[in-house]
């Protein structure tokens, strides 16, 4: 039986523990890889890579690689002890461990638990072999651990580690025709395995006490189990650092005094101290404020700015710096897109549909001026999650708080979805992982099947929190059709407010619109003819008190029973509804607009969230399913979190108590959770490391009083993230060089101490910007609105997604972001995924970033504007090559690099006159990405190389070159 | 500041300052990695570079005809005699009377081995004795997107890695100047990019998307162009390499300077790849080479079979060149309706292109270690919907897999009498890709990578390798 062997391999793997193990997996790989001789050591004769590494990887010196090599985490910490919060990981199987020495289970035991074998025992066992089942068949219950270590009349249930000796296992094996278990018929093959690994890894089991309801709790009714542990202590649970409430330490005294600008750089001094490192020298002035201009607005400093700055002697000029960059209009964009990441953000609905949310850009602006109005942060969450329910001095303000709201309605929604409470209970879900990650850095969801594995979040407080959602209802619009069986209402906005009506309709798209309106009336009228059993009066009876419920119309058209024969019927049937949907969506879109194509106050429409009709408390889904309800739970907020300042329920759904919870000052997480979000953008890495995970599963701080500072600081600031990031740039942390120092490089390779500043990739946005600003093509202008607020459709045709998908000469913030279509040149540079909490992007450099910036026709195109503005300046080449770098890199070439590009101009030249055998242009095809030649006569739109002179074009071949190189998507 | 990712691979600052000519050096250094096949430990920890199994490997490669839609099993590979005699009786268990429907097409027994297979698959039923018929699959969801996600990653809650990313991670590829894993035109639905995509992996194992199928009707005679921005129509190779060298110049001068370097050997290693894709990309998906002998075999340019015989020869052809993972793209097989022409069509299209490239590997010696799978994301119910059509089924269907280490002519695992569920020889998704993997060389239980503070596997705590299967 090959099974026996799998246990300890599952056993192994179990032993690898929780803790950060990727230094012994990679003394595995490496052993694999280079231990010829097997004595699991690697001498320096078995490593081919270098003296240097070897020395790097040695860290005990012994001359040998082996495993006390990789024990611990550079730097000291204890990688592999086991923190204080966590289980133990398995360090030996334990097979028949006497109960008083047995170890506590894994995360991953009680995951395999509560995955696989409660639900088996409670579904196959308990109905007879339960404390609370009068029968106790052959005196055995299975319902607690004591119980089915203990057994029944024939002995032992379970023998911890020893299958074959347990009768459990003998019994639902079959195999012996006097204990066959269940008697119903022998469980799936899978099953019997599952209780044998559990066996096998020493019967882990939670289970301390009988379960949930007390005896006299059972009725004669059924009773559903409920996979929940007992054991979730929350008191303990609240011990857990980052559950408690920050406190504001006193900054360290540290060893060297002069060094720090302030309370910031003592914290990081002092660890840096401790761990024996120093801070390097300070970057040059050009160099910092390349840094500072890409971090605070995207963009690349002009060479005006950074000469007057290096001839800035004043005291002050860091300072006038950053509060130039700060007041710029680019600081809400940039920092708008930093929370649009985290608000997952798009204007489609994604999955399967992919239907447009034409309204979702009025969340995109209100996000932007946020940031650039330093709107308090509190109120800031506040709106998102309770503006409706908010008091407003003004019809602005008002618009304000709905269009906020949209934050719980802009998620990704399966829209297919056939089972209606399935759907509800899915969006549900969705909205509360991306509240709890967003603003409180937990992953609460995770606690809808079963209490949560890590954290202490029991299941009920899943619940609770499903209730408040459920008392909402959430308005996203979308036209009813195939695919979308769940379209909503929106909101409308105050007729009063300050607001742009929305983007323009061009005459083109509005005549292509009302043709496709005509040809799908043709087919219904067609339709209404031949079967006059249609009920068009069906719309007026279900239409919403407020905004508009698309696609009703669509509702009535069933299938006309009684036609002809039964498939033509059938085919007909769904061509008419199609139609006669589409009829609807466009009708109800095209009323948006006027004929000129100008929207209209109609199109004053809102996604977000109102107050159901009467709010409800929501029922515990057993393992998640929604035909599996057990008990009720009031509605509430998550309990380890809450302590005095914790408001309760006064009335509708919930959610302004919710919003006032979050957004408190008593909540231990929610001002932590934004420092370290603001922190990572500045200095590569969160101080915890995992932005959007705060749990017991994240990454401890790595400075935690200077994060506690820092969130006390940010709450005694007014919640202005403006002061919080104006801190960070000013002090003498930020100002540091990117230079490596090998003796530091050694201890602290991941730069965790910040003895020197880390280089960043650039995002794709502001690497599109960069481009854009050197060709001197980007609008300053935000546009209004989106190109997605004119269309109201699913995302099939190739046409419409080339209208969406222009690349217009707008900040990259702008563009159209569409679930599973996002801008190419965001998608390739690692684009937040649009359907995740996402803190902290990838920054990857791969061959598909390479092609689209050596042959997309797009980046040829910003080449040869960059081309054109260097020709247009006088003076010679070598002053325009100098001006090039200027722009591309915020510095002056060197001798080497300018004498690299003469040489360039050289060999281009010649090598231009001896072309390929003539390409083809791309051909039109299915292809997403191979786009034809674009349209001539759009700002920028000169058409690559089309009557392009020799000059130009080498030019252009030089300025794409700056773009491609590593140092233009790099801030030092 | 990826500090989820594993070791970084050791510096090439050496060798990338001390080269003269950076592109011409790293061109040479892939071609001759490529020539010599040399193992990992002297390939300076190129994540890519071919890897060293975790035991001896049956198969090499993967090449995975993917059907997504759902293929009936009971009228193509599961036979069930007892459908025909149960014909229009209610099937039990199902509200509002659903009723079995026998399958319009007649069984035979093929080949030495006398498997039963369906007269809608002609041609392959001449490789009977070359399949490994797995028919005791069974999914958790019968909903297509979420099916569709878990055939390719285990995993439709989460995003998590696709089996050829978790094969390229383990086994690396050989050849330098093409990515290691391709995706011929994967739906854009169904999950989209996660079917393909590295998730917490570093993305240098992410698959390359050739093509996309946006359904029936979108053309599909891109072959060329099927890459993004593969080709620049403006720009002369030759001029392009001069730009493409300065480009590296100004890196390695970047690389001189004190600083990390793993972000800028990156972008020179990107640059270095692009550079070789364009070379050898564009020929490799350009079938004009090809004889009309082949191409007529495939059934290219003969209606129904040419998309899918078009992707099935380029399978063949990246698979001789090198590539690791090959997934080929088959929508439409989501018959509710009209079962009796659509699934006839769809079996037209695919029938002749997969039995040709069986024989195709096997006549270049290349089936015995290139693993082909065949199969979709469940299977359908044996009971009919909308008159002559069929409802999704996830608790039974079929599969199949041929060459690379596994039986040939060999049937695995049964569903109930008429194919509703699966009973014998149950593989879940995981068994599957524990079995893929294995057939790899590859320990599912080991092939692990850590992340957020644990260690992920393709399988999570599942799945048990299918050994009777091995050959």
């Amino acid at each position: 039986m090959h099974r026996i062997h799998l246990a300890p391999a599952f056993l192994l793997l179990l032993a690898l523990g929780v803790s950060a193990q990727d230094r012994r997996t990679q003394l595995e790989n490496l052993l694999r890889a280079l231990d010829r001789n097997g004595d699991r050591k690697i001498s320096p004769a078995e490593f081919p890579r270098g003296e240097e590494r070897f020395r790097r990887l040695d860290r005990n010196n012994d001359g040998v690689l082996s495993e006390e090599d990789f024990g611990r985490r550079p730097g000291g910490t204890e990688a592999d002890a086991p923190k204080p919060n966590e289980p133990k990981p398995a360090t030996e199987p334990a097979p028949g461990t006497a109960p008083g020495t047995e170890r506590a289970p894994t995360p991953q035991e009680l995951d395999f638990f509560e995955k696989k074998i409660r639900p088996v025992l409670a579904d196959q066992c308990y109905g007879c072999h339960s404390a609370r089942d009068a029968r106790k068949k052959g005196g055995l219950e299975v319902d607690s651990k004591a119980a089915i270590r203990k057994g029944g009349a024939t002995g032992p249930a379970v023998i911890p580690g020893d299958p074959e000796q347990s009768l459990l296992l003998q019994a639902v094996r079959y195999d012996d025709p006097a204990l066959r278990m269940p008697p119903k018929g022998r469980l799936p093959d899978e099953v019997v395995k599952d209780l044998e690994r559990w066996i096998a890894m020493g019967a882990p089991d939670p289970r301390t006490t009988v379960p949930l309801a007390a005896p006299g709790a059972a009725t004669a009714t059924e009773e559903k189990p409920l996979p929940m542990r007992r054991d979730i202590d929350l008191q303990a649970g609240r011990k857990f650092w980052s559950f408690q409430p920050p406190k504001k330490p006193a900054p360290p005294s540290t060893r060297e005094t002069s060094w720090a600008y302030g309370e910031i750089d003592a914290f990081l001094l002092a660890a840096m101290e401790q761990h024996g490192v120093a801070p390097v020298g300070d970057a040059d002035r050009r160099t910092w404020l390349r840094r500072v201009t890409f971090d605070l607005t995207g963009l690349p400093p002009t060479p005006e700015e950074l000469a007057a700055f290096e001839a800035d002697n004043t005291k002050d000029a860091y300072e006038r710096v950053v509060d130039r960059l700060l007041a710029s209009p680019a600081f809400g964009e940039r920092f708008g897109r930093h929370w649009l990441d985290v608000a997952r953000y798009a204007e489609s609905s994604g999955k399967e549909t992919n239907v447009v949310f034409p309204h979702a850009w009025r969340y995109r602006d209100y996000v932007i001026d946020a940031f650039r109005h330093d709107k308090p942060y509190d109120e800031f969450l506040k709106e998102q999650l309770a503006g409706d329910l908010l008091p407003a001095q003004n019809e602005d303000d008002r618009a304000e708080n709905l269009v906020a709201t949209s934050f719980l309605a802009l998620g990704p929604k399966g829209l297919s979805t056939r089972n209606r409470q399935q759907y509800t209970m899915d969006v549900v879900d969705e909205q509360i992982d991306a509240t709890t990650q967003a603003m409180l850095g937990l992953t609460v969801a995770c606690a809808r099947c079963h209490d949560h594995k890590f954290d202490p979040i029991p299941t009920e407080d899943y619940y609770a929190l499903a209730g408040i959602f459920l008392s909402s209802e959430t308005c996203y619009g979308t036209m009813r059709g195939p695919g979308n069986q769940h379209p909503s209402a929106l909101l409308s906005l105050p007729p009063g407010a300050l607001l742009p009506d929305g983007p323009s309709m061009s005459p083109e798209q509005r005549r292509v619109l009302e043709g496709l309106r005509d040809r799908a009336q043709a087919i219904v009228d067609q339709a209404g003819a031949a079967t006059p059993r249609r009920r068009p009066g069906r719309e007026a009876g279900d239409a919403p008190k407020e905004g508009a419920k698309p696609g009703e119309a669509g509702q009535g058209a069933k299938p006309a029973e009684g036609a002809a024969t039964p498939r033509t019927d059938v085919v007909n049937a769904v061509r008419i509804r199609a139609a006669r949907d589409q009829v609807a969506s466009l009708d109800q879109l095209l009323a948006r607009f006027e004929q000129d194509g100008r929207p209209k106050p109609e199109n004053r429409l809102t996604m977000g969230v109102r107050e159901a009709a009467r709010p409800r408390d929501a029922r515990v889904l057993v393992r998640g399913e929604v035909d599996n309800q057990g008990e009720t739970v009031k509605r509430g907020f998550v309990r380890v979190l809450e302590n005095e300042g914790t408001p309760t329920i006064r009335r509708g759904s919930g959610r302004l108590e919710l919003a006032e919870w979050i957004a408190s000052p008593q909540n231990p997480l929610t001002a932590r959770v934004m420092v370290n979000r603001i922190w990572l953008h500045l200095f590569g890495a969160g101080i915890v490391p995992t932005p959007d995970n705060f749990g017991m599963s994240g990454q401890p701080p790595t400075h935690p009083e200077l994060l506690d500072w820092l969130a006390v600081t940010f709450v005694e600031d007014g919640w202005s993230v403006k002061k919080l990031v104006r801190r960070c740039v000013l002090s003498h942390a930020y100002r540091l060089a990117a230079t490596e120092d090998p003796r530091f490089e050694k201890v602290d390779p991941d730069v965790t101490w910040l003895w020197r500043h880390p280089e960043r990739r650039l995002e794709g946005e502001a690497i599109r910007d960069a481009m854009l600003a050197a060709g001197g093509l980007l609008a300053k202008d935000a546009p209004v609105g989106s190109p997605v607020g004119t269309v109201e459709s699913g995302l099939r045709a190739e046409a419409l997604l080339r209208f969406l998908e222009e690349d217009r000469p707008i900040r990259s913030v702008y563009l159209p972001i569409l679930r599973d279509r996002v801008p190419e040149a965001l998608e390739v540079f690692d684009f937040a995924e649009p359907s995740f909490v996402t803190g902290d992007r990838e920054e990857t450099n791969v061959a598909t970033q390479a092609l689209w910036l050596m042959n997309s026709p797009d980046v040829q195109r910003y080449a040869v504007a960059f081309a054109r503005r260097l020709l247009a300046l006088g003076g010679s080449d070598d002053e325009r090559i100098v001006r090039a770098f200027e722009i591309a890199f915020g510095r002056r070439p060197s001798a080497a690099e300018l004498g690299g590009v003469r040489e360039f101009f050289r060999d281009f030249a010649a090598a231009k006159a001896t072309p390929n055998a003539p390409a083809e242009p791309p051909a039109r095809g299915g292809n997403r990405r191979a786009r034809p030649p674009r349209g001539q006569g759009r700002p920028g739109a000169a058409g690559p190389e089309a009557g392009l002179d020799p000059k130009t074009t080498a030019w252009a071949a030089f300025c794409q070159a700056l773009f491609q190189s590593a140092e233009f998507r790099y801030i030092d | 500041m990826d500090c989820c990712h594993p070791d970084r691979p050791v510096s090439r600052r050496e060798i990338l300052r001390a080269a003269s000519c950076g592109f011409g050096f790293l061109a040479f250094s892939g071609l001759a990695r490529l020539a010599a096949m040399v193992p990992q430990e002297e390939a300076g920890g190129d994540p890519l570079a071919p890897k060293r199994p975790h035991f001896p490997a049956r198969a090499k490669r993967v090449i995975f005809l993917c059907m997504s839609g759902g293929p009936s099993h009971v009228d193509t590979f599961d036979y069930k005699p007892r459908l025909a005699t149960d014909d229009g009786k209610p099937a039990p268990g199902r509200r509002g009377g659903a009723k079995f429907l026998a399958s319009p097409w007649a069984f035979r027994q093929h080949g030495q081995s006398g498997l039963w297979i369906s007269e809608l698959f002609p041609d392959l039923a001449k490789h009977a004795d070359r399949l490994c018929l797995l028919r005791g699959l069974h999914t958790d969801v019968p909903a297509h997107a979420q099916a569709f996600v878990q055939l390719h990653t285990g995993s439709f809650q989460f995003v998590r890695p696709s089996l050829g990313s978790w094969t390229l991670y383990g086994l690396g590829t050989a050849n330098q100047n093409l990515p290691g894993f391709v995706s011929l035109s994967p739906p854009s639905g169904n999950g989209g990019a996660q079917n393909y995509g590295s998730a917490f992996l570093p993305a240098i194992y992410q698959g390359l998307r050739v093509g996309v199928d946006r359904g029936p009707r979108a053309a599909r005679r891109d072959d060329e162009d099927a890459v993004a921005n593969i080709r620049n129509p403006r720009m002369p190779t030759k001029a392009q390499r001069e730009q493409l060298d300065l480009v590296q110049r100004l890196n390695r001068e970047r690389l001189r300077k004190p600083g990390d370097d793993a972000g800028v050997e990156g972008v020179i290693e990107s640059y270095e790849l692009a550079f070789r894709m364009q070379a050898e990309v564009p020929e490799l998906l350009d079938l004009k080479k090809e004889s009309a002998a082949t191409l007529e075999a495939y059934g290219i340019g003969a209606g129904d079979s040419d998309g899918f015989g078009r992707q099935c020869l380029l399978a063949r052809r990246l698979a001789e060149a090198g590539v690791r993972f090959i997934e080929v793209n088959q929508g439409g097989w989501d018959h509710h309706r009209d079962l009796r022409q659509s699934l006839e069509r769809s079996a037209r299209s695919v029938d002749k292109p997969a039995a040709a490239l069986l024989a195709d590997l096997a006549a270049r010696g290349l089936l015995k270690d290139t693993l082909v799978l065949f199969g979709g994301e469940f299977g359908r119910t044996p009971y009919a919907q909308n008159g002559d059509g069929r409802d999704h089924n996830h608790k039974g269907f079929t599969m199949w897999m041929a060459g690379g280490g596994t039986k040939g002519g060999f049937s695995y695992g049964a569903t109930d009498d008429h194919g509703l569920e699966a009973v014998e020889g149950r593989m879940s998704l995981h068994d599957w890709h524990a079995t893929i993997l294995h057939l790899l060389g590859l320990d599912h239980e080991k092939l692990t990578f850590n992340y957020a503070g644990r260690d992920f596997r393709l399988t999570e705590v599942y799945g048990t390798v299918a050994k009777d299967l091995l050959a």
